[in-house]
């Protein structure tokens, strides 16, 4: 194993090529982060009812995520604590009961134990069931229905972990009626790292114009998105210009997370001028329950990742899942999402878009996982992943911002949010208790906001 | 039979819908020209596909399904899952994606990439409607190679709705099924 302190250098802007590739580093990751760290599992409105279940990943490990009878959410490993067979090969339903094909032992919603066939006459009643329920997670809890979960019980509660991310997130999380994820979430795989897409989604605005040069010029000219003036998207275009004058901002939160933000461009990729109405329409209630800022928020573009494997595009409105399946590839899970009041129309109109653009077919979607499966893949050669790739842009323009928490960039093109994510992953990966983490740089609160 | 067993069964005992049968010569017309079409996207005639082979009013889709119990087929899925798909394009959406293609800026086409379609077990029947439009069905392999040592191969089946235009097939509903629940190759960008 390399140098764990060295892995990651210069405040986050260096990083060593090895954590994309090595497969020791790779297991300490399932180890200190992923078997740590809250990971996301899906919506509550994906698990409306008592019975409903959806399966996903917490790591590698697979989880059944469940709505019990009593309204109760529950996540519990998936696999039978008998001779360790996976229970649920459904991969979403309704259900009373999951039972084991291989002997047919029966989980309630809850994970208890219910039924060991031949229970009488095997184990002449001596078998204590109590001891044998599906392995649970530690801590369950949902922030404004995107449900998380971890297995550490040591783990800080999931507001404190999402901290001053939530704090954004609220603008157009805490809308009247709340927010829900449409699915079925489109499934794929992508031969890269895991924190590759995390980082291109947490920060990356400088790859938009040239990685996707073809995709804003086809949907400029089809949909006539006011070129350059009217859309700062559009002035990027090719790397033609960019000026970071009120652009927008890159945000650094604490924990790891973070964000770019065009402001009011939400709608910029869009042609249905349904969605434009429909915020504009919504403005006036959050600007009243939540102030300017959350009015500003609200009406810009969004790239954005929660520490370690979450994100989503806000105005664009995919949200992405990626799960490590070893060092080298991922398993990405996507859904769009919407506001629960908006019309049916609507919903299904942003999930066409959606799926245009970031499903696994989507004409963005399509440019980064190239890149992405080109910046994981090229570390294969000995001597390349001896060295160290960078991410030092906005260094010189970024630091604590008078109204708005975490470390703010002024401009879209910076690696603010990178930096803050590769210090989180690296205070996790050295092993320290969450007590130490919360007095090391990564955690500290930049801004207490109320 | 019991509940139970009715239940479980992974038997299709439904019957097949009985539709009118295509004369042989039909038959044979709908076949070449989807074999036509096929050899037109393995050329990359991309536009010249969009303009002649497709209505203005066409549905072009690849669901996304999903793996669930037999038991609960039918019933509609929990949550807000009211259906996507990989592809959900209309005649616009589908211009723009050849649009984008043809900017010269996609870096993920160049060097080409090779994507060739096989086209299998046709069957095609007229609609029920009496409109004279054509259901057609095939299975489908598509080769791709790229990037000098990049392969995969991705298996399927398509049903077309046909409709003959001043003398000529175009399609004006179109859906791809992927034997595949989770997408194993990088995306599904090629048409079929």
């Amino acid at each position: 194993m390399k140098d764990l302190s060295a892995l990651i250098q210069e405040n986050g802007a260096v990083q060593d090529r090895s954590i994309y590739w090595n497969e020791d580093i790779y297991e300490l990751e399932q180890e200190r982060i992923f078997a740590r760290a809250w990971l996301f599992l899906t919506h509550e409105s994906q698990i409306p009812l008592a019975g409903d279940f959806v399966t996903t990943r917490m790591g590698e490990d697979e989880v059944i995520v469940t709505r019990h009878t009593d309204g109760s959410l529950h996540a519990f490993i998936n696999s039978c604590p008998h001779r360790g067979n996976q229970v649920s090969y459904a991969e979403m339903g309704n259900t009373r009961s999951f039972t084991c094909a291989y002997h047919g032992w029966s989980f309630g919603t809850d994970g208890n134990l219910i039924t060991v066939p031949l229970e009488h006459e095997t184990y002449y009643d001596n078998i204590d069931k109590t001891r044998f329920g599906m392995q649970r997670v530690a801590q369950i809890d949902s922030y404004r229905g995107l449900i998380f979960a971890t297995f550490d019980a040591s783990a800080p509660p999931l507001m404190d972990f999402l901290g001053d991310m939530a704090w954004y997130m609220d603008s157009f999380m805490s809308v009247p009626g709340g927010t829900e994820l449409l699915g079925p979430p489109m499934k794929s795989i992508l031969d890269c790292n895991w924190k590759v897409p995390v980082e291109n989604f947490i920060g990356d605005g400088y790859h938009v114009g040239w990685a996707h040069a073809a995709a804003l010029d086809a949907i400029n000219s089809l949909q006539g998105l006011g070129g350059a003036e009217a859309n700062p998207l559009m002035s990027m275009q090719g790397n033609a210009g960019y000026s970071p004058d009120g652009t927008g901002i890159q945000v650094s939160t604490r924990g790891g997370h973070g964000m770019g933000i065009i402001w009011d461009t939400a709608a910029a990729l869009h042609v249905n001028p349904a969605y434009g109405d429909w915020l504009k329409y919504r403005t006036e209630t959050i600007r009243e329950q939540q102030g300017e800022w959350a009015a500003k928020l609200y009406n810009g573009h969004w790239n954005a990742s929660i520490f370690p494997n979450c994100s989503f595009l806000y105005g664009t409105n995919t949200f992405k899942h990626w799960q490590p399946a070893g060092p080298r590839s991922i398993e990405v899970f996507t859904w769009t999402l919407v506001e629960k009041e908006m019309p049916e129309e609507l919903k299904q109109y942003l999930a066409m878009m959606n799926m245009m653009t970031f499903g696994t077919s989507g004409m963005l979607e399509t440019d980064d996982g190239e890149n992405m499966e080109g910046c994981t893949g090229s570390n294969r050669g000995w001597k390349t992943r001896q060295g160290k790739i960078y991410s030092g842009m906005g260094q010189v323009n970024e630091g604590p911002h008078k109204e708005l928490p975490g470390i703010v960039s002024e401009g879209i093109v910076a690696e603010t949010s990178h930096r803050g994510f590769y210090r989180a992953w690296a205070d996790m990966m050295s092993g320290k208790s969450w007590d130490e983490m919360s007095r090391s740089s990564s955690r500290r609160s930049i801004k207490e906001v109320a | 039979m019991s509940a139970v067993a009715a239940k479980i069964n992974a038997v299709n005992s439904e019957p097949p819908i009985e539709r009118e049968q295509l004369a042989p010569e039909v038959m044979v017309e709908i076949e070449r020209h989807l074999i036509r079409e096929a050899r037109m996207l393995d050329e990359e005639r991309i536009r010249y596909w969009y303009e002649n082979f497709l209505t203005e009013d066409i549905a072009y889709t690849m669901p996304i399904g999903v793996s669930r119990y037999r038991r609960e087929k039918g019933k509609p899925l929990p949550g807000t899952n009211p259906g996507a798909g990989a592809y959900m394009d209309n005649y616009e959406l589908l211009g723009m994606r050849i649009a984008r293609l043809e900017t010269g800026l996609v870096w993920m086409e160049d060097p080409q990439n090779a994507i060739r379609r096989f086209l299998t077990n046709f069957d095609a029947e007229y609609a029920e409607d009496g409109s004279g439009e054509v259901i057609a069905y095939c299975n489908f392999m598509v080769y791709r190679n790229r990037r000098q040592r990049d392969e995969n191969i991705t298996y399927g089946h398509k049903v077309d709705r046909l409709r003959k235009v001043d003398g000529k097939w175009r399609c004006c509903q179109r859906t791809i099924h992927m034997d595949q629940r989770v997408i194993l190759d990088k995306n599904v960008t090629f048409f079929l």
